[in-house]
Formats: structure tokens, sequence, C-alpha cells
């Protein structure tokens, strides 16, 4: 049963169509790595399905619900850009504590909430900081937390990991993959990483000129060549045979 | 060693300097207050014959009705910047988003383009219409028009795309349009409209051409008292006057100084 139902989604800026008859069908607790070129319409789509552009035709469906003509603020979808947008007037504690104050949760259960959370994400001893002085990994980490706290339906990461080194990209994806299966999280999750869409994905899409195709497992992303892996495959096989002669 | 030594040997000139420079900032502030302080200053006289308060007093037993236009001033100047802060960053913030930027960017330059006199002029046929022709509510709708452009373009930069996101995460986390300014845009531009307040205010504050042409001498601003001393060559009076108009920016620099720059350096 599909948590997720988009059918035949599409958008176009005046002339240019950017989104063609996009279909996902996602269970619940999955992650779905979208693989796409800059431009290719990862961005758009997404923001059609948080509902900041509304689609030109077809349905976004969330948990039996359609979505198209629901606020944003009432989807339970949340959007996580690339840039961690960490608001620079609040502390870590009342950055990660965002989501549940302008719901109007019960202090004492965001007090509990958060400080789970931030020893969730390994962040002790930063909750009373100011964004600036903390990491770049520590602030993707915060802007983690501020989102999974409000126990979104569905999580929708942009790139998220783009801006990081590679060390902490790694430690990133580790954190995501072990929060995601905590907290049973449903994701789309948008990459133009190779590696990090197969390492990140329950199922692999992979996205060019607005259309996207799906691939249910990671066996039949490596066997199309259309997605390039094969290619990725020989070259490092064929500098470790170089290597090795 | 010989460095500090020439650096020793430069500190009195430096500070001489220093002292001339104070002097020359300063002088007119000084000369300005004297002047208020003073009465029967005659040529050849080097010093005053009557120093005291005698100027200040009869202000404020309300004589002069000078008083009455700083407290007026004040209201008018207030309500502006209060009016075109608020109407500059919300209104801004509809431009910057909207696909025809640029050219309500260019509109809002418009009313610069004439002389604030000419500008009155061309209010003031408009104004007589509509009945508010010399009451204070013409002269605060006459400031608000240029003061409210000059906000619009102030907030201009604050409207980015990072702007946006921020407010777009909102919404995905469940804010409503209220939570996402109260809970990020006040806060995040707090010193962008504190600065506009206060220029806005001076924008008001100083304004003459435009309230003389609206007010027709019926509403009686600070500026237009001073420019009446001075016109009736009541120096003392005059002299009082301009302090009295300096009080309110001196009060803001401070406080920007105090509250703003600070932070944002």
């Amino acid at each position: 049963m599909s948590f997720l139902e988009i059918k035949k989604v599409g958008k176009s800026f005046g002339s240019q169509e950017i989104v063609k008859q996009l279909d996902i069908d996602l269970e619940a607790g999955k992650t779905l790595s979208i693989l796409g070129k800059s431009g290719c319409g990862k961005t758009t789509m997404l923001k059609m399905i948080a509902g900041l552009e509304s689609p030109d035709e077809g349905s976004i469906k969330l948990g039996g619900t359609i979505m198209n003509t629901v606020p944003p603020a009432k989807r339970g979808i949340v959007y996580l850009y690339q840039e961690d947008l960490l608001f620079p007037h609040l502390s870590v504690y009342e950055n990660i504590a965002f989501g549940l104050r302008i719901q109007r949760k019960d202090k004492s259960y965001i007090d509990k909430e958060v400080r789970r959370m931030i020893a969730e994400l390994q962040l002790e001893g930063h909750a009373d900081k100011m964004p600036e002085a903390i990491s770049g990994g520590q602030r993707q980490r915060v802007s983690f937390g501020r989102a999974i706290i409000t126990n979104p339906s569905l999580l929708l990461l942009d790139e998220p990991f783009g801006s990081l080194d590679a060390g902490t990209r790694k430690d990133m994806q580790g954190l995501f993959t072990d929060l995601s299966a905590t907290y049973k999280i449903t994701s789309l999750f948008v990459t133009h990483d190779m590696k990090e869409a197969i390492l990140m994905g329950d199922e692999i899409g992979l996205m060019r000129e607005g259309r996207l195709k799906i691939y249910k497992s990671q066996q039949a992303f490596l066997a199309d060549p259309d997605t390039g892996v094969a290619n990725e495959i020989d070259f490092w096989g064929g500098l470790t045979s170089k290597k090795s002669e | 060693m010989v460095a500090q030594k020439r650096y020793h040997m430069r500190r009195p000139s430096f500070s001489i300097v220093m002292l001339a420079y104070g002097l020359w900032v300063l002088f007119p502030f000084l000369y300005l207050l004297v002047l208020s302080l003073s009465a029967d200053w005659r040529f050849p006289d080097i010093v005053p014959n009557y120093i005291g308060f005698k100027n200040w007093a009869t202000v404020l037993g309300g004589e002069t009705g000078l008083a009455k236009s700083f407290f007026l001033s004040l209201f008018i100047s207030v309500l502006v910047a209060l009016s075109s802060t608020l109407c500059g960053f919300f209104l801004s913030r509809i431009v910057n988003y909207n696909k025809k930027k640029d050219l309500w960017t260019i509109i809002s330059y418009f009313p610069y383009v004439l002389a604030p006199v000419v500008f009155g002029a061309c209010l003031s046929y408009y104004f007589l219409r509509l009945g508010i022709l010399g009451t204070t509510f013409g002269v605060i709708l006459a400031q608000f028009f240029i003061a409210f452009p000059y906000a619009m373009i102030f907030f201009s930069p604050f409207w980015t795309e990072k702007t946006k996101d921020y407010e777009n995460l909102v919404a995905t986390l469940g804010g409503s349009l209220v939570q996402k300014f109260t809970k990020v845009l006040f806060p995040l531009s707090k010193n962008l409209l504190l600065i506009c307040f206060f220029q806005t205010f001076l924008i008001s504050w100083f304004e003459y051409g435009l309230s003389s042409i609206i007010g027709v001498g019926k509403v009686q601003t600070l500026t237009i008292q001073v420019f009446l001393f001075i016109k009736e060559s009541n120096f003392y009076y005059g002299a009082m006057s301009c302090c009295l108009l300096m009080l309110p920016p001196v009060v803001f620099i401070y406080l920007n100084k105090r509250y703003v720059f600070n932070k944002i350096l």
C-alpha cells in the first residue's frame, strides 16, 4: 500500500515544461533517493510536493488524502534545503524546539523532546550555543533535528549534504540512515551524487529533463545502462586492474 | 625601540590635531547652545551681556509656541516613521517577490524625481479637493508620500531568495503567516527596522518645503518655526529652536550606536 502516491503531475514555467508526467508510489518508512543533474526539475518537483509550488496537472496523495489544495503548513511535509537555514537569532536548543513551539506544544513536552533529540544528534554541550558558533556538520544535524522532532509525514531533502566536506558528509549519511530507521521516516532524498543515491535510497529514481524513472531495487538501477553506473564500475575496475598489472 | 620613540614623539601633535578636529566638529553645536542661552549680545562685545535660561524659560512657558511646535513635530515624525517603516516593510516584501519587481522599484523612486516643494505643489491641489490642506493629517500624509518609498527601497535587499527559503521552511514546519513574521522575519530584520524608523523619522523631522506648502501656515512644525525666527532675525530663539531640532537626532544617534551599530559590527 503506497503512502505517497503521485500521479501524472506536471509543471511548466511559461513555455518551458519543467516536470513531465511525474509518477511516484512510495511505501511508508521508505526512502526514495532521486539522482539528477542541476536544472533537471528536482527542486520544482519537491516544491510541488511540499505545496510551495502548485502543479499544473495531476494529483498528489499522502496517506490517502489528496494534497493538491492543502496549504504547506497543514501537509505535515517538511522541506529541507541544501543550506541548513538555522535561525541566526535562536540558540541550537531553540532552533530544534522551533517546530514544536509554533505548534504550541506543552512546555515540558518540548523540553523532554528537544533534550532527547539533542542527545540523539550527539549535540550535548552545544544546546545553548548560537548557530554561528558550531561547525557545518553540527548545523546540518540541528537542521535535521528541527525537522524530525515535528514528526513529519514526509521529509523532503534537497541535496542536504551538498555543502559538506567528504568526511562530514559520510557521517551525516550514517546519521540520516539511523534516524530514518528510528523514527520510521518516509522521505525523498534528492542528490546529484550517484554513490549517495545508492547508499541512501530503498528505491532509486533518475530524473532527466523533467522525467523521473524509478528503480524499485538497487539491482535494477545498477543493471540499467542509462544510469551510468556500469561506466563508473568500468572506470574504477579499469584503474584497479591497471594498478595490479 | 626606535619605532616606540617615534610613536612617543608623534603623540603631542596627534593630540593637537584630534583636539582641533573635535572643536571643529563640536563648535557649531556649542555655539548654538551658547547663543540659545544668550541675550543682548551686540557688536563689539566679546561675550553676551546675559547668559542664562531666560530664553528656555520663555519657551517652556509656551509664549513662543516653540514647545507646542516641538511636540507637534515629534507627533508627526513618529507617526510618519512608524507608518512608513511598517508599510515599507510589508509592501517591499510583496514587490520583491513579484515578477515585475524591477518596474515597481523604479516607481518607488518617482517621488524623488521632483523637488519636495514641487511635489508639495502638485499634491496641494488634490489635498485642497480632499479638504486636508492646512491640516496636521495632510502634512502627515504628504510626508508619508516621501518617507514610504524610501522605506520600500531600504528594505529591498532584505527580501532575498534566502529570506524566501526561511519563509517556506517555517510554512512546512507548520507555521502560519503571523508566525512567519513574529517568530522569524521581525527578529531577522530587527536592526533594519530600527534603522529605517530612525531614517524616516529624520526625513520627516527635517522636512520643511513640503510641510510649509501643505500646512499653509496652519501647521507650525519645528522647522517652520526655525525659519520664522531666522526670517525675523531672532538669533536667540532661532538658536534655541535649532537646539530643540537637534535633540531627537542626537538621541537617535546615541540609540543607534548603543543598540544597533555595535550589534551589526
